[in-house]
């Protein structure tokens, strides 16, 4: 069991926590020429660089912006979806479940290209409204899954108490199911962003290049950004997630029976 | 089941509505794949299949993927398997999902930064006195192999095998592996007999999730990868978006053959998992 | 005369081809307490979901104080239902939940929560979670809460089968002094016969998807209606479909009367003891049956055995009694 956690924690460090590290050393410091024998050179250049970019701002709030609406609608899918699979009886569950799979089996790529045309006929090539209705194929069948799962572990008999007891549906929801629900919004929070961050091929496809997202912005740094300035960019992608889950992690707390962390439970 | 009312059915709406989205997408897809346009033709097929440049990259594609995926699993359900009661601390499982927190293409640049010829790696063993020279490290990233286009995704990917196989590791009740024991079953029935079963609908849906997104994932291939042999998703990009829209009825041919594959696949996947799962039930009540 | 809260007419239920509930019919009256009992998957719980709204019947109407209720959904309902799990919010304390309850039904009142905290003696741990709390405690918590709505009629699903038998004891004797002190109406469905006879002021035998018989303990002992109910009551040795004896009236060894008197043979199989009696468990197989026979003492010490069964004791039952 002990050696069991040496080996955990040489693996970790290896592979998870040096790799992060590395990204962090090189974007405070100089591109590095180990090879010539040279050592660190701490500087803040690469992130002055990076953040005196008017591009890099702008992208950023429409990465932001859109991230938070296909996250408002993937909650909104994801729980009605989850709920309805979890207390409407019917035949056939597997294979639909399986459907709402479907969308992340099939190539979302595929999908873009089939709904440009639609997009360009609706007003939505090239908006960002386009670009985050994409953005929810990738992103909703997880969610649908994890709330899923979520409702799932709650039950059914638990789901029916506040309904015995006389609540309505959207009281039912806010007093009951959401607090019940916070860790899968949370999880769902960090997919969500996530993936429309990584989203470069079907934003590029539907936002035609004029809705610019950072995954836009960053392929073009690789060609002529040194090693500094491409570590600190890389590290500004998991700023983000990371900035939002706070945000939703503060929502959480104007849902009913939240309590502050810091007050005590009694 | 008298209960499904119409009540009901409004909760599957916005999940109906959205499905519209990939349906739509994909139909127009396949429509434009036969020429939908310019008068119906099994053209586009014809010439994508007689292209040795697609035929070399849908081969390519597969096989990385094949790669990729059959590594993540493997290495993810070693590791959980390995580590799962270490996994259930905060810490550690954090530290497990940081490749998480970043996009694949931003992966894509940690292993360049780190694995090619010019990275830290090379650097520290030319120091190090190991390699006389960085040039002399071996091409990890835009290889014609596809070497760092499978590192990226594994190492991406193994997180989520992890997060996935980990609540199912943590659901085995230890009853059944002392059932296995005194039953006098070997460490290999008790993975067999107990884990297996458990694991196998989590591995059957992990797998192709992850198999379809390297097989058609556009990001980490044009980040890493070279222009020969190139991944479908580059090629039918580069189709797409190429200078004439001549080309775009391959690009959709090329996506909708792989969107093909990945089809037949789930449907084997779903439909053995299902057989299996009405075969258990029915087992259990008789 | 009480006036009748909630009226049940011809109630039936099917799922598939499986017929639940057959034509149930029945009322409560204001204040009363109704056992239901029955054997394990009778399809009480089935009756409750259905009283309570959760499910739709098949056929057949309820009225609550002469108004149709057969349509309005269970949140609209004045009836209430604790359940075998105490299914407490686990992210509310134990007085948040019982406010939640009254608060839905629009019937808070600060005085009234803190008269249901005192009732079930959980003031001192109103702040807790559920989860800190003890099995017991969960279920009471889960009463007041149904109580806090302030509902025409409570019903009851086995709320203690999940408790250890010393608590389930305790308990069953609190709710009913409860529920006698709050004038509740309530219909409280069981497997348990003797739990049955605690908490109800009648008793019906369900089986089959109908009351076999409801009535006061002592009537359905002493004139049970058909073989079901005597041999749910297991007071009696059941002859064939139309006679019964007591079992009280059954000798081991010949009477001294001289009236005519019935045997059978039996092997005794266990001899056990309950409530300070020895009881001997007797396989009959002329009757095709096994009794649990209270006997005075082990006289006996051969496992063949006589019954004898005085003619004059044996009882037909009342068949179609309320048909």
């Amino acid at each position: 069991m002990k050696q069991n956690s040496h080996i955990f924690l040489v693996l970790t460090l290896l592979f998870f926590l040096i790799p992060l590290l590395v990204l962090v050393a090189q974007s405070f410091s100089a591109p590095w020429r180990f090879q010539t024998g040279a050592g660190l050179d701490w500087e803040l250049r690469s992130y002055e660089q990076l953040l005196q970019n008017p591009m890099l701002w702008k992208a950023t709030f429409t990465s932001i912006c859109i991230g938070f609406v296909v996250l408002l609608l993937n909650v909104l899918i994801g729980v009605f979806t989850g709920k309805a699979l979890t207390t409407v009886p019917f035949k056939g569950k597997p294979w639909v479940e399986a459907l709402l799979l479907s969308p992340i089996l099939i190539p979302v790529l595929a999908i873009a290209m089939g709904l440009h045309i639609f997009m360009i006929r609706a007003g939505l090539a090239d908006t960002a409204l386009g670009v985050i209705i994409i953005h929810l194929v990738p992103t909703v069948p997880y969610s649908i899954k994890v709330f899923h799962n979520s409702y799932q572990q709650i039950g059914r008999a638990m789901l029916e108490q506040p309904h015995i007891l006389g609540s309505g549906f959207f009281r039912q929801l806010f007093t009951v199911e959401l607090p019940l629900l916070k860790p899968a919004l949370r999880s769902v929070t960090f997919l969500t962003i996530v993936i429309s961050l990584s989203q470069y091929a079907i934003t590029a496809v539907i936002g035609g290049g004029r809705v610019l997202t950072l995954p836009l912005v960053f392929f073009p740094f690789l060609e002529n950004a040194d090693a500094s300035v491409m570590s600190a960019f890389s590290l500004w992608f998991a700023v983000i997630p990371v900035w939002m889950y706070i945000l939703v992690e503060a929502a959480i707390l104007l849902l009913p029976y939240s309590r502050l962390p810091w007050r005590n439970k009694r | 089941m008298k209960s499904f009312n119409l009540k009901h059915s409004l909760l599957f709406l916005p999940a109906v509505l959205f499905m519209l989205l990939p349906l739509y997408g994909l139909l127009t897809a396949v429509l434009n794949s036969f020429g939908r346009h310019r008068g119906w033709t099994l053209d586009y097929y014809r010439q994508i299949f007689e292209s040795n440049r697609f035929v070399t990259s849908l081969v390519f594609s597969l096989q990385t993927a094949l790669i990729a995926t059959l590594l993540s699993i493997l290495i993810g359900i070693a590791f959980t398997r390995s580590f799962y009661p270490i996994l259930e601390k905060m810490a550690p499982r954090v530290s497990v999902w940081i490749p998480m927190l970043f996009p694949h293409f931003v992966w894509g640049y940690m292993v360049i930064l780190l694995l090619s010829e010019t990275g830290v790696a090379a650097q520290l063993l030319t120091a190090a006195g190991w390699i006389a020279d960085p040039q002399q490290f071996p091409i990890l990233t835009r290889d014609p192999d596809g070497i760092g286009i499978i590192l990226t995704y594994v190492w991406k990917e193994v997180p989520l095998v992890i997060l996935m196989l980990l609540p199912v590791y943590a659901s085995i009740r230890p009853e059944y592996y002392a059932l296995v024991d005194t039953l006098g079953g070997s460490a290999w029935n008790r993975i067999t007999a107990v884990e297996l079963p458990h694991l196998l609908p989590v591995l059957m849906e992990t797998s192709l999730i992850i198999f379809s997104f390297t097989l058609s994932a556009y990001e980490v291939p044009a980040l890493l990868g070279t222009t020969f042999p190139e991944m479908v998703s580059v090629l039918s990009y580069d189709w797409f978006y190429g200078s004439s829209w001549q080309k775009r009825p391959l690009a959709f041919a090329a996506m909708v053959s792989i969107s093909l594959v990945l089809l037949v696949l789930s449907f084997i996947g779903y439909g053995y998992l299902n057989k299996a799962r009405w075969r258990a039930m029915r087992g259990s009540r008789s | 005369m009480s006036p009748t809260t909630l009226e049940v007419k011809q109630l039936k239920k099917s799922f598939q081809e499986d017929l639940i509930l057959n034509g149930l019919s029945f009322q409560l009256k204001k204040g009363e307490i109704l056992s239901v009992v029955g054997p394990s998957g009778s399809g009480k719980t089935t009756l409750l979901r259905v009283l309570a709204g959760l499910e739709t019947p098949t056929h057949g109407s309820l009225w609550m104080n002469g108004k149709d209720i057969t349509a309005t959904k269970a949140n609209r309902r004045d009836i209430s239902l604790v359940f075998q799990q105490p299914l407490l919010f686990p992210h509310m304390t134990v007085e948040e939940n019982i406010v939640y309850g009254a608060k839905v039904s629009k019937k808070y009142n600060k005085q009234k929560v803190e008269r249901l905290l005192e009732a079930i003696g959980m003031s001192r741990y109103r702040n807790h979670f559920p989860a800190e709390i003890s099995g017991g405690q969960q279920q009471r918590t889960a009463l007041a809460r149904a109580m806090a709505t302030e509902p025409e009629v409570i019903l009851f699903d086995e709320p203690f089968s999940s408790l250890d038998p010393s608590l389930r004891q305790d308990l069953r004797y609190w709710v009913r002094d409860f529920l006698v002190e709050q004038k509740t109406t309530a219909l409280f469905v069981t497997h348990d016969m003797e739990e049955a006879m605690i908490m109800g002021d009648q008793i019906a035998v369900f089986q089959d998807g109908t009351f076999q018989q409801i009535g006061e303990a002592s009537v359905l002992h002493h004139h049970p209606a058909n073989q079901k109910v005597a041999s749910f009551m297991g007071g009696h040795l059941i002859l064939n479909e139309n006679e019964f004896v007591p079992l009280g009236d059954i000798q081991l060894s010949p009477g001294h009367g001289d009236g005519e008197v019935r045997t059978f043979q039996g092997r005794m199989e266990h001899l056990t003891y309950q409530h300070g009696h020895p009881v001997a468990h007797i396989n009959v197989p002329a009757l095709g049956s096994r009794v649990a026979l209270p006997v005075q003492q082990v006289t006996t010490d051969t496992e063949e055995v006589t019954l004898h069964i005085p003619t004059s004791r044996i009882q037909r039952f009342e068949v179609n009694q309320h048909e």
